[in-house]
């Protein structure tokens, strides 16, 4: 297992030597000299596709360029990160370098040691710039082992068309939301059976939580050193009653929906014919307003013929976005997404791998972070998402984000799915607040670890 | 057998709707993999894939990592098949042909290692593996394959050969046949069906299985086709899931297997004990 | 030997119309000492295999439900010995007994039915001439090669409350209330489809396996049977349950250890829709814990218990099966 080590301590001796070799562009030193790491590989480890491919070419051009080393881009599903983070991280030999982990799941891994420290970094990373949720969440007390790597945010689609009809404008604030959406449920302009004003599944609590939030409300605070569950305190529940009064009047969806594929309530080209083959004038559209992660634009919008191929293209006669707005008439704090970025603590190559969350946390990558319409760790460089309604409502949106409470227990509350259970029991609920009060006592002792 | 032929007809139609229902799922994965995603997500359901392409095999073959599944996928489940099949028979003469000392414990044995749960053994698999240095080597992956699939193997076949008279193997030898001959032209061809049966098996289990193989197969260049169908399913930042291509990628992974079926199921007639007997 | 139905002679033993039956442990040789040696030496492949590849992770679970063993301890703080605190945990825990008994409930019923719609078509597959039985042949292996991803989304398809194909034909048939139905919001429903997908998932490898049985029986058997005046409950109960017992009976209790931890298709139906506290099944409950939380001595216990509640429900008919073979 400790065949590499020999190397690591030449290659310290041999950074130690090179300190003062020309850097890339930044003010440090550069680490390494390129000609010694020839060689040498860093893994790094991406969740999902959310990366694109001219993004990683850039790491690992970049990356040789810088370093001489290789940097080898392994691909990990989302699904089954945990599984494999938490068997290869504590393996020394075949641990990856530098990994991209869910920012909810960086709690569970910074706390048991699984990344190295890299406060030192900090500053020289973007400091108080970075995303401070996602910082924190990466963080135990003061140390910081895992940092942003981008986030995402979710805002409401709508329909423009149906809205109108309705009579009802764009919210400014978040009573003028509720009640728009129950309006257009019953007023339901194209009379449509089981129509939605706005779509949200009964279980969906990533996107129910908003509301909690918009009412100054949170799942969990920490009180006296513990951590105590707080759906049932007044501004919790005041939110909570609300999204009650959503789920009865304005939404048709089934109380144990989640928060998979909500556009394909809001499309509407998927026609239905009549006995004749002719089209009828009813869409099963189902909703006229949903909340999804930005990137769903992609999927949503007409019918139309590219190329041969049937594709969504996005109609902004037809289809709009916003931020859900707060009760101040500020956006609403709502649920970000995103992830984190850290080191392993068991890497072999630590000044390689340093050399790595450099390039990521360089102007240049992310400005590319938002090209690709990825939030930009670095809050100075959240313009590169550019300036289109997409951007705006990204940028609203995440402006006033929150993440899940980072108790050490958090990890077992979601994986429990206690949450969904009780977001799915609340419309039918006739006691809230003893709902939301049953739910404290079952979450609270997760909580603690 | 006798039987008039109506009896037959109806007998034939019953076997055609059996199989019409097992195989309506696949065919709506074939259906779905020659649609556009957009269609699939339409509430009316569309039964022919009129106006379909093969954009989504297209798309699915071109991607450099399926070639690459495909050959590790290929050799694991074959050594895997071999292995088992050998090892197994071996198990199965033992306790249908001999007595002795412990058979019964290595039976019961054998029944309460397919009761062990696998759920939460993939900790200690990894450890195993990687302090051996075996992650990444199909030949590693085919030893837990071949373990997990040699107890029900040794189970099929034990009542294969028990099926097959001692008797008849000793009268071949007795005709002049050597033991290896004997069991070569008249214990084998009886025992075919059995092991074409455990061969089906083994196969099948190797061939999706998702577990192991993610954690026992941690680079990317030594996936196996279960890990690399995983990645169609993934929606980003960027896409969707992409259903009409993982339909695509599933109905491709599901071909050698059917080609290997085609392959061994004229082995799997009846009639053969019979026929040796009489002859 | 009771004569019960899954309790019959040994294939081979002098009762069965078998042709030229023998003495299926006849011993070659007798008394040189190179025979009494070869059984073991058959044996050593599996032996060795068994050990290899299952020893140590079997080892391992065993001591890690004796310890408090979460993420921590996997990345590399010291375990500690807890005793039998896992299990006590679990055992007053009344949750696990909510699952057990839906787990129990739902394996009992899933393996009964595979095992009898396999052996079904088992036998029709039996009586079919060549190329229709090749077509159902062909059928069954595309149901079981069809990677389960793609089978348990075409299934959750089938029965979505919008879109799905179960749904659009009732409504087709004239039921009108079905449209918008929701089969895996209420657990009894739920189950019921969690039971047909896996059903049709098993009853391949059940029907292949036990028709490779009935292609033991020769034919001439058969129609001597038939001329002798032997009913087809006769023939069946006579000369093909014998044969094909010991098939029929790992067949079986391999359904029911595995319906007893079904795992995929419970976690995929949970996702598309139910409450997953109230759908849950020992496979998913112990992922729950294992890789959820990352408590793995928790898990370990579990799948300890697993163990214990699966050889507790098949004891007798693991002793009617060793019974045969002494």
């Amino acid at each position: 297992m400790n065949r590499r080590l020999p190397l690591v301590v030449l290659t310290s001796a041999a950074l130690a030597l090179s300190a003062c070799s020309s850097g890339g562009g930044s003010d440090e030193p550069a680490a390494t000299s390129t000609a010694d790491n020839a060689g040498e590989t860093v893994t790094l480890w991406l969740a999902g596709g959310d990366t694109p491919d001219e993004l990683r070419t850039y790491l690992q051009d970049t990356f040789a360029s810088e370093t001489g080393a290789t940097l080898k881009i392994e691909e990990q599903a989302w699904g089954d990160l945990v599984t494999k983070l938490t068997t290869a991280l504590p393996d020394a030999a075949n641990t990856p370098d530098v990994v991209e982990l869910g920012n909810t799941q960086s709690p569970t891994f910074t706390n048991v040691g699984a990344f190295m420290d890299i406060s030192d970094m900090y500053d020289e990373l973007g400091g108080d710039k970075l995303l401070q949720s996602f910082v924190e969440a990466g963080s135990v007390d003061d140390t910081k082992y895992a940092l942003p790597y981008y986030f995402g945010s979710r805002y409401m689609f709508y329909r423009k068309d149906i809205w109108k009809k309705a009579g009802v404008e764009v919210p400014t604030t978040l009573e003028e939301f509720n009640s728009a959406v129950a309006t257009i449920a019953e007023d339901n302009p194209e009379d449509i059976k089981n129509f939605s004003g706005f779509f949200i599944g009964g279980q969906d609590w990533r996107n129910g939580i908003s509301w909690i939030f918009a009412n100054g409300g949170d799942l969990a605070t920490k009180e006296d050193g513990q951590w105590v569950s707080t759906l049932s305190d007044p501004a919790s529940l005041e939110g909570l009653t609300q999204l009650q009064t959503i789920q009865r009047e304005a939404s048709k969806a089934p109380a144990d929906a989640k928060d998979q594929s909500p556009w394909l309530y809001i499309n509407d080209s998927d026609t239905i014919l009549d006995e004749e083959g002719k089209q009828t004038s009813k869409t099963s559209l189902a909703a006229a307003t949903i909340m999804a992660p930005g990137w769903a634009h992609w999927s949503i919008g007409d019918l139309v013929k590219k190329d041969g191929k049937q594709v969504r293209e996005w109609n902004d006669d037809t289809f709009g976005v916003f931020a859900l707005p707060g009760t101040d008439g500020e956006p609403a704090p709502v649920f970000a997404g995103g992830s984190n970025i850290a080191i392993s603590a068991k890497t072999q190559n630590p000044e390689l791998s340093e050399e790595l969350l450099r390039i990521v946390f360089s102007p240049e990558y992310q400005k590319m972070l938002g090209g690709a319409g990825l939030g930009p760790a670095n809050s100075d460089y959240v313009d590169s998402l550019g300036d289109d309604e997409f951007a705006q409502a990204l940028i609203d949106s995440a402006s006033n984000s929150k993440l899940t409470p980072a108790a050490p227990g958090w990890a077992a509350v979601e994986s429990s799915q206690v949450l969904e259970e009780f977001f799915g029991k609340i419309r039918d609920t006739d006691d809230l607040a003893g709902l939301a009060q049953q739910y404290d006592e079952k979450i609270t002792p997760m909580l603690n670890g | 057998m006798r039987r008039s032929p109506l009896s037959r007809a109806l007998l034939a139609l019953l076997g055609l709707a059996v199989a019409a229902v097992w195989a309506f799922p696949v065919y709506w994965m074939l259906d779905s993999a020659l649609l556009p995603n957009v269609v699939l997500q339409s509430t009316t359901p569309t039964f022919l894939p009129f106006g379909g392409s093969l954009d989504n095999f297209a798309a699915v073959v071109s991607d450099p990592a399926f070639v690459r599944a495909l050959s590790v996928s290929l050799v694991v489940t074959l050594t895997t098949v071999g292995a088992a099949l050998v090892v197994a028979f071996l198990g199965a003469l033992a306790v249908s042909r001999f007595r002795f000392r412990g058979r019964s414990a290595f039976v019961l044995a054998l029944l309460l290692i397919q009761m062990l749960p696998a759920e939460g053994l993939f900790i200690a698999q990894y450890k195993m593996m990687s302090s051996l240095g075996l992650l990444n080597r199909s030949l590693a992956l085919a030893v837990l394959y071949t373990a997990a699939v040699v107890p029900f193997t040794i189970w099929m076949l034990r009542g294969f050969v028990a099926g097959v008279p001692a008797e008849l193997e000793e009268a071949a030898m007795v005709d002049g046949l050597s033991r290896t001959q004997a069991f070569l032209r008249i214990t084998f061809p009886l025992l075919a069906p059995g092991l074409v049966a455990s061969g089906v098996y083994a196969f099948l289990q190797a061939w999706n299985e998702f577990t192991v193989a993610l954690v026992v197969m941690t680079d990317e260049q030594s996936r196996t086709l279960p890990l690399w169908l995983r990645g169609f399913v993934q929606a980003s930042a960027s896409r969707e899931t992409d259903w009409g291509q993982v339909m695509a990628a599933s109905t491709l992974v599901a071909v050698p297997v059917i080609v290997f079926f085609l392959v061994v199921q004229g082995r799997m007639s009846s009639g053969l004990v019979g026929g040796a007997v009489k002859g | 030997m009771p004569s019960r139905t899954l309790d019959h002679d040994p294939p081979g033993s002098a009762s069965g119309p078998v042709p030229a039956p023998t003495r299926s442990a006849a011993p070659r040789r007798p008394g040189s000492g190179a025979s009494r040696r070869l059984p073991y030496l058959l044996v050593l492949p599996t032996v060795l295999l068994l050990l290899a590849a299952l020893g140590y992770p079997v080892g391992w679970q065993l001591v890690t439900s004796l310890r408090r063993f979460g993420l921590a301890q996997q990345f590399g703080a010291p375990p500690q010995w807890v005793g039998l605190d896992n299990y006590a945990a679990l055992v007053s825990d009344p949750t696990l007994w909510g699952v057990v008994v839906r787990s129990v409930l739902f394996c009992v019923v899933t393996a009964l039915v595979t095992v009898a719609v396999g052996g079904a078509v088992a036998v029709l597959m039996n009586a079919l001439d060549r190329w229709t039985r090749l077509a159902l042949q062909v059928a069954l292996l595309l149901a079981w090669a069809m990677p389960i991803v793609a089978a348990m989304t075409v299934w959750i398809w089938i029965v979505d409350w919008r879109r799905g194909l179960l749904n659009w034909a009732l409504v087709h048939l004239g039921v009108d209330s079905a449209a918008g139905h929701n089969w895996l919001a209420e657990p009894l429903s739920f189950f019921v489809v969690a039971s047909v997908v896996v059903v049709w998932m098993s009853v391949p490898f059940v029907a292949l396996s036990i028709y490779a049985g009935l292609t033991q029986v020769g034919q001439e058997v058969i129609e001597a049977a038939m001329l002798d005046g032997a009913s087809g409950v006769q023939r069946l109960r006579y000369i093909y349950a014998p044969l094909v017992a010991p098939v029929l009976s790992i067949v079986m209790l391999l359904q029911l250890i595995w319906d007893l931890r079904v795992f995929t298709q419970i976690k995929l139906l949970q996702d598309a829709g139910s409450v997953a506290n109230e759908t849950n099944l020992l496979g998913t409950y112990v992922y729950q814990l294992g890789t959820g939380k990352g408590d793995f001595g928790t898990a370990s216990a579990v799948s300890v218990l697993i163990l214990l509640i699966t050889v507790a429900l098949s004891w007798y008919y693991v002793r009617s099966l060793m019974a045969q073979e002494s």
